[in-house]
């Protein structure tokens, strides 16, 4: 029989609410109140229970419980205040921290279709610094409050359900309930020994409990250039190499010409992503389960390059013997296929000559061959004619056509843990956690093709030739077949106990536990054989030709174990006053050369709750304000391994020398570098930091002032000219100190029962130093451009990876000029000219000089959703300052390559024409011209949902919506994307900051569905 | 978990306890003078010791700078000069590999004295002749054992020279107490002609005219009949040769890197970049001597046919390249058969009349000088003037040792390199370029590291 309900909703302050939800728990049957805070609703049964929900209000159920009358007092949610955090070993109530923790929760993650939960999360938290990667399967990098070390472990410490990992991209993120950021080293340091960069806690979904609730969702979209650069066409080409010729003597090209190849047409493709997950979650009185599946296919901007992954997870909890022991189980498994192309592809395409076609007309693959006498494209003469080449670069479509890669991995991972309640201040938890990763990884390379394609003179009968005649010589193989197979595992063995109790108005939390770990156990098999079959159903190493040794490698690898034993002490008085002390003892198999494998990483926090104060409890303005601050130490033991290398050998080296009248060659040795012991990276860090909340908690902030030095950095030492050692080894070295300011603002407010809205601005800043740099151990160069060039220098007070170059500082406009002025040798009118720093009359190393950091100084994020009836929307915002970025693609000329429009239109053409700009004849030294600006910002997503009125009485929500990634990009720079990590991994003195062959910022059109149903 | 738990085997590398191969003393000896054979000597010790002076041009091509002995011919160069870092650093990289060989045989346990003796006194005497290299070039230089960011005065850098060779000359055997197959180790008689070398340049004149009369009535050396049979394969370890750096032609080839083929003839039938050419001048010095002898067994001229019947066009780029690098067998090959003559006793005699002349033991200085001037066939000197027997010797050094490198050093050591250079059209600064610029890169890594004046 149908029951009726009626009453009013009130907040804090007895004023009735308007728009506050009223649903029937388990059922969608429900209302809003009106304007005057009133409902009427009716009930399937008078047993049922009500839920009472809005926003900026703690949601209560209250039971019917036979009644028709109820009248609800709601009160607000103190946003951040009242949220669980999890810590470590733990969690705690948001407002009880003394550490700077951020945390980001599902809906944030899943916004945005993204293969790995980090790529969602740019801009997002403060002092977190997200550098995307748009590749198919790419992954971004994750830094925290600065880069503190220059070599070996600079990503942040992941745990997953408590199990450590190296990275997410094995689970999806639809999967992950929440995502804590612990920061500062009071929060960190329960993580010592590898807390140095940060440590990142992904919690995976538990089930809901109750009836099962199946959601499934499905998007689809395209991917495009986001900021794709105009090259110059075949008219302007012609114009650029003939500017180029004239000034160093060679052969002019004709006017008119057969082809103008737009190179990024040809090789660009519209990629795609297409992604679906399903869910089911429920439970029983004793038993929880959520079990998940997503499949998520890319298809990037190259031909034929692909990413594939599928997860399938399982999460299951347990209650036993009346709730004593709580059983918590996690699997994840994840497969993976991916076919990736070569970068380079992109870089030959920007080089290469719109005069080149893609193909002749024979169907041969174009390439740069000119007839220089008679300046015509084309690679047959006359009698007497010389055929030349352009440039050096090949076809790009080349690079991908005869590109064949394929890697499949396999990731299991999974976590068991048993808690058990002694009483209900005392428990103990003992969790064993594993990954297990395969991966088998085959390049089939066709040799033969490859070869001929590089020329259309060449023939197959040419390669068959040589192919006789150097018989077991591997470069005439036909083809080449690469197979590698690699698996590792690690596992964790965690036990500790908490202590929780409250006594009076004293609340003390204690935790006591220790760790065990094994990471790296594995080995990896590869091997290579030529002349396999073509067809791909038969490449086995097996079926290679005899003709051609075959090459195995073999090797395990050395595992690394940790030992830990930690405790933590976590006590308020009154919720006022707080304080936090960790200490962790570490242990690591990393420093068995010197068996000094222990330290100790102590913290302490300390918090003070202004609003729970009595003098503040009439202050109606402030609802809540919190005093933070902390120290602590971290380490960081993922640190190189240093041999002492003793070089010999059996040719002509100058290890060996010849005695005697016969001259015999006597094989000596000599020392190449030293095994130097190291040692952990030690962090020191203060951080101090102040929460409130305003305006009836609609208004939230945050601010925290952070230093983090770290001591004992390993540097990859350059020997010094006098030092007796020849190559660079590893060795303590300096000191980085990161210091910064985040500041985030959350606003959020619910105008009426139909139009909700928050608005959310986060701002952090980093500025990063190398100081104290050990006597002798400073000239550390890096960013080398691929033509011998560098860019970047190690020196005390500059950044990590600073910049270093000539300075430009105008055009040579005349001979007479360079004559008369220091110059570069080979200086000609056209060419840039570079500052006389030290103003002694040469040009020389000693005029390079310090031009700041790839990493930004600041970046800030800004977040906007809105909800009005049945729509919302939503955007993300992000953008980035203080930092350069180097156009490698655009400054390293070896002449005869295209260029871009920009550079074309603007060129010095003679005398007085620009004094900023190099002529088509230009250098090609690293200097401060090509370093540009790399500020931007971009709109990373913009949201429209619209969620269908409620037919069908099983189905809870259909939601549509339409999504553009990057729809917006705003920046200076002159490339194709200032987010740029490099060609390994954002070392500091690698390729970061410079595009060289850097994949472009994509943007991609999405349409989706969400279907919940119970 | 303790220790146990965290001792983890190796299973990539095989670590230092496991490995069965335990290098000898003597390869590590080896490898000291293996460094002798670097490239540094095929190219950057031509533009320092020869290319720089009056005795040589750039040669090669115009456009072809050799990086930088374009502005080492000039005196244009800087604390940039790829050349000058590179000698820097292999001169460094040498000591470092002498030091680890010392201490290497020192610590193995090597039950025969002598033969222990032997090898430190080798790896002594060719860290030595590297010191003596760097302290000529730029004066106060660290010593590597004590601190890698400080210049030590000039003065101490000689006493670890003299320490090195005194006790390089007390465990050294005679040339001729090798056995044949390790002819080319140093001998006693190297280390005394050094250390004669090193006193001449410290102008002890009667410490330079003693160690020079030890190797001079040690019986183990005198003149090659024949000038020009000296830079012979025949001769290499002979008679006159004192210190040689070893190479072979055949397979395995290892020579001086490419020593011979970037002196090479460059152009038509010619074999190498022909780098390092003699001047003008230095013919115009033989002709004013009337010394055809030495000319010609110095100088390749463009259009001449080689002693071995090798034609050399007209048209080869240069009119004239460094004979004394010539190999006959391997001309252009990468490695050589080329031995590098580093001392050998005419220079001895010629150490021994100088010195003797300051001392005004003329007779004695005369005695010497002539005997390596009735070689080449010229008339002996009969002056009993100091000044005018002075500037003999000192011709005498460039007529008989050009292209062996020395022309430089020599320059500086009597104090002629800016009267001489001046005259030779080069803008030689007094004050500034009687010593090297400390390399940048060494600056740049050691900031509190002085510079020389003037760079």
């Amino acid at each position: 029989q149908q029951h009726t309900v009626q009453g009013t909703v009130n907040d804090q302050n007895g004023e009735p609410l308007p728009g506050v939800n009223i649903t029937v728990k388990g059922t969608t049957r429900g209302t809003s109140t009106n304007s005057e805070g009133m409902y009427e609703l009716t009930v399937p049964s008078a047993s049922d229970t009500l839920v009472f929900s809005f926003i900026g209000f703690e949601t209560q159920e209250i039971p019917i419980d036979g009644r028709n009358m109820i009248d609800v007092n709601l009160t607000p949610a103190t946003l951040a205040g009242e949220e669980v955090v999890v810590v470590g070993y733990g969690t705690q109530q948001q407002e009880d921290l003394t550490g700077s923790i951020s945390r980001i929760e599902t809906e944030e993650i899943t916004r945005q279709s993204s293969l790995t939960a980090m790529e969602s999360l740019q801009g997002k938290i403060t002092g977190v610094n997200v550098i995307n990667n748009d590749a198919p399967g790419g992954t971004p990098t994750v830094i925290l409050r600065g880069l503190g070390t220059a070599l070996g472990g600079r990503n942040p410490l992941y745990i997953v359900d408590g199990v450590p990992v190296d990275d997410i991209n094995n689970i999806s993120p639809s999967d992950i309930e929440s995502i804590d950021f612990l920061k500062d080293a009071s929060a960190a340091s329960i993580y010592g020994l590898r807390a140095a960069n940060g440590v990142i806690i992904v919690t995976t979904k538990d089930g809901e409990g109750g009836a099962p609730q199946f959601e499934v969702s499905s998007s689809a979209g395209y991917t495009s250039v986001l900021n794709s650069v105009e090259m110059a066409d075949q008219q302007e080409y012609i114009t650029y190499f003939n500017e180029e010729n004239a000034a160093i003597g060679g052969f002019q090209l004709a006017p008119s010409q057969q082809y103008n190849t737009d190179w990024y047409d040809e090789l660009l493709e519209t990629g795609y992503v297409i992604d679906s997950r399903a869910s089911v979650s429920g439970g029983s009185e004793n038993v929880n389960y959520f079990v998940s599946y997503n499949v998520n296919q890319e298809k990037g901007l190259l031909d034929e390059q692909t990413f594939w992954r599928q997860t399938l997870r399982n999460n299951n909890k347990y209650w036993l013997f009346n709730d004593v022991v709580e059983i918590d189980q996690n699997l994840s498994i994840s497969v993976s296929r991916e076919n990736p192309q070569p970068f380079s592809a992109f870089n030959t395409a920007y080089r290469q000559s719109p005069l080149v076609p893609t193909f002749y007309p024979n169907g041969r693959y174009g390439q740069p061959f000119v007839n220089e006498t008679t300046g015509k494209m084309g690679y047959e003469g006359g009698e007497g004619e010389a055929i030349g080449r352009l440039n050096t670069h090949g076809n790009p479509l080349t690079a991908i056509a005869f590109n064949n890669q394929e890697r499949n991995t396999v990731t299991l991972q999974g976590a068991l843990s048993a808690k058990i309640n002694f009483t209900d201040y005392l428990t103990f938890t003992s969790r064993l956690g594993g990954t297990k990763y395969y991966s088998d990884s085959r390049t089939f390379n066709p040799l033969k093709q490859g070869w001929i394609a590089s020329d259309p003179t060449r023939t197959a009968t040419q390669y068959e030739t040589s192919k006789a005649e150097n018989p077991g010589v591997t470069d005439w193989a036909d083809n080449s077949l690469f197979v590698q197979n690699l698996e590792r595992f690690r596992w964790n063995w965690d036990n500790f106990i908490t202590f929780d109790k409250s006594f009076d108005r004293h609340n003390t939390e204690l935790t006591l536990g220790m760790s065990s770990e094994r990471i790296g156990v594995g080995s990896t098999f590869s091997g290579t054989a030529y002349d396999v079959p073509q067809q791909e159903q038969y490449w086995n190493l097996n079926l290679g030709s005899d003709d051609y040794e075959k090459q195995v490698n073999h090797t395990n690898f050395t595992p690394s174990t940790l030992a830990s034993y930690f405790g933590r002490i976590q006590y308020n008085y009154d919720q006022r006053y707080y304080i936090t002390g960790t200490l962790r003892r570490d242990g690591t198999s990393q420093f068995a050369n010197t068996e000094d494998y222990w330290e100790f990483f102590p913290s302490v926090g300390l918090g003070w709750t202004l609003s729970n104060e009595d003098f503040m409890s009439d202050n109606e303005f402030i609802d809540f304000l919190k005093l933070r601050g902390s120290w602590g130490r971290l380490g960081n033991q993922n640190v190189p391994l240093n041999t002492t290398v003793i070089y010999t050998s059996t040719g002509s080296s100058s290890q060996n020398y010849v005695f005697g009248p016969a001259q015999t060659l006597r094989f000596g040795a000599s020392v190449g570098s030293p095994a130097r012991d190291i040692s952990w990276e030690i962090v020191e860090e203060w951080n101090a930091g102040v929460d409130m909340e305003i305006l009836d908690s609609r208004l939230s902030t945050s601010l925290d002032f952070y230093q983090k030095t770290t001591e004992n950095v390993i540097l990859l030492v350059n020997p010094l000219p006098d030092s007796p050692y020849a190559e660079s080894f590893y060795d303590h070295g300096g000191e980085v100190v990161n210091q910064g300011v985040e500041v985030g603002l959350d606003w959020s407010n619910s105008i009426s029962e139909e139009l909700s809205y928050n608005v959310g601005v986060n701002f952090s800043y980093n500025q990063n130093e190398v100081t104290n740099v050990a006597a002798g151990y400073e000239g550390l160069t890096g960013g080398g451009l691929g033509n011998g060039q560098i860019t970047k220098r190690l020196e005390e007070g500059q950044p990590l990876g600073a910049w270093w170059m000539y300075e430009a500082e105008g055009v040579w406009q005349t001979q007479e000029q360079i004559d008369n002025n220091p110059s570069l040798g080979g200086a000609m009118p056209g060419h840039l000219r570079y500052r006389d720093l030290n103003e002694d009359g040469v040009i020389d190393e000693r005029d390079k000089r310090f031009f700041g950091s790839y990493v930004p100084n600041y970046n800030y994020g800004i977040n906007i959703g809105l909800n009005y009836r049945q729509f919302d929307f939503s955007m993300d915002g992000f953008g980035v300052g203080g930092n350069k970025v180097y156009n490698g693609l655009n400054n390293t000329r070896f002449g005869g390559e295209n260029t871009t429009r920009d550079m074309f239109e603007k060129r010095w053409t003679g005398e007085g024409s620009t004094n900023t700009h190099p002529g088509a004849n230009r250098d090609a030294r690293a200097s401060s011209y090509y370093l540009e600006d790399g500020a931007y910002f971009r709109i990373n997503n913009i949201t429209l949902g619209y969620s269908l009125p409620e037919i069908i009485d099983r189905v809870s929500r259909v939601r549509f919506y339409v999504s553009a990634e990057n729809p917006v990009l705003l920046t200076g720079y002159s490339g194709f994307t200032p987010e740029l990590i490099g060609s390994d991994n954002g070392n500091p003195y690698g390729t970061a900051g410079i595009e060289l062959s850097a994949y472009p910022n994509t943007r991609t059109l999405l349409f989706g569905i969400n279907i919940d149903l119970k | 978990c303790g220790e146990d738990f965290l001792n983890v085997n190796s299973r990539e590398r095989v670590a230092a306890v496991d490995q069965e191969e335990i290098y000898r003393p003597d390869e590590f000896v080896i490898g000291v003078y293996g460094n002798f054979t670097e490239w540094e000597y095929a190219f950057s010790w031509l533009g320092v010791t020869e290319i720089i002076s009056d005795n040589a041009d750039k040669g090669s091509s115009p456009s072809d700078t050799g990086t930088d002995k374009h502005l080492l011919d000039n005196l244009q160069f800087s604390s940039t000069a790829p050349s000058i870092q590179a000698m820097w650093t292999i001169w460094y990289k040498t000591i470092g590999r002498a030091t680890n060989a010392i201490e290497y045989t020192e610590s193995f346990g090597l039950s025969d004295e002598a033969y222990k003796n032997r090898l430190i006194g080798e790896a002594r005497f060719l860290r030595a002749l590297s010191y003596f290299y760097l302290v000529r070039y730029f004066g106060d230089v660290p010593l590597q054992q004590e601190d890698l960011t400080q210049r030590v005065p000039e003065e101490e850098v000689y006493e670890f020279i003299i320490s090195d060779l005194e006790s390089a000359i007390a465990s050294l055997p005679l040339k001729s107490e090798y056995p044949t197959d390790e002819l080319g180790r140093a001998t006693r008689g190297a280390a005394q002609a050094l250390l004669s070398k090193v006193y001449l340049e410290r102008e002890n004149w009667s410490e330079a005219v003693n160690y020079a009369d030890q190797v001079i009535n040690s019986g183990e050396y005198g003149l090659e009949p024949n000038y020009e049979e000296i830079w012979r394969e025949h001769s290499e370890n002979g008679i006159e040769s004192i210190f040689e750096i070893q190479a072979r032609g055949e397979s395995t080839a290892h020579g001086v890197q490419q020593y011979s083929q970037t002196q090479g003839a460059r152009g038509p039938s010619g074999w190498g970049w022909g780098f390092n050419t003699p001047t003008q001048d230095l013919v115009e010095a033989y002709d004013s001597e009337g010394d055809e002898i030495r000319k010609n067994a110095t100088i390749i001229f463009a259009g001449e046919t080689l002693w071995d019947g090798r034609e050399v066009s007209e048209n080869v780029e240069n009119p004239r390249y460094n004979e004394k690098a010539y190999s006959s067998a391997n001309a252009g090959a990468a490695d050589s058969d080329k031995n590098i003559r580093v001392l050998r006793y005419a220079e001895v005699l010629l150490i021994k009349a100088e010195a003797a002349n300051e001392l005004g033991n003329t007779g004695a200085a005369l005695d010497a000088l002539n005997q390596v001037r009735e070689r080449v066939e010229l008339d002996p000197v009969t002056t009993s003037d100091q000044a005018q027997l002075r500037r003999a010797i000192w011709k005498e050094r460039r007529l008989e040792l050009a292209f062996e490198h020395d022309r430089w050093f020599d320059l500086l050591r009597t104090g002629q390199a800016g009267e001489v250079m001046r005259a030779h059209g080069k803008d030689f600064v007094d004050g500034k370029h009687e010593l090297f610029p400390i390399p940048e890169e060494q600056l740049r890594q050691t900031p509190e590291m002085r510079q020389n004046p003037g760079y």
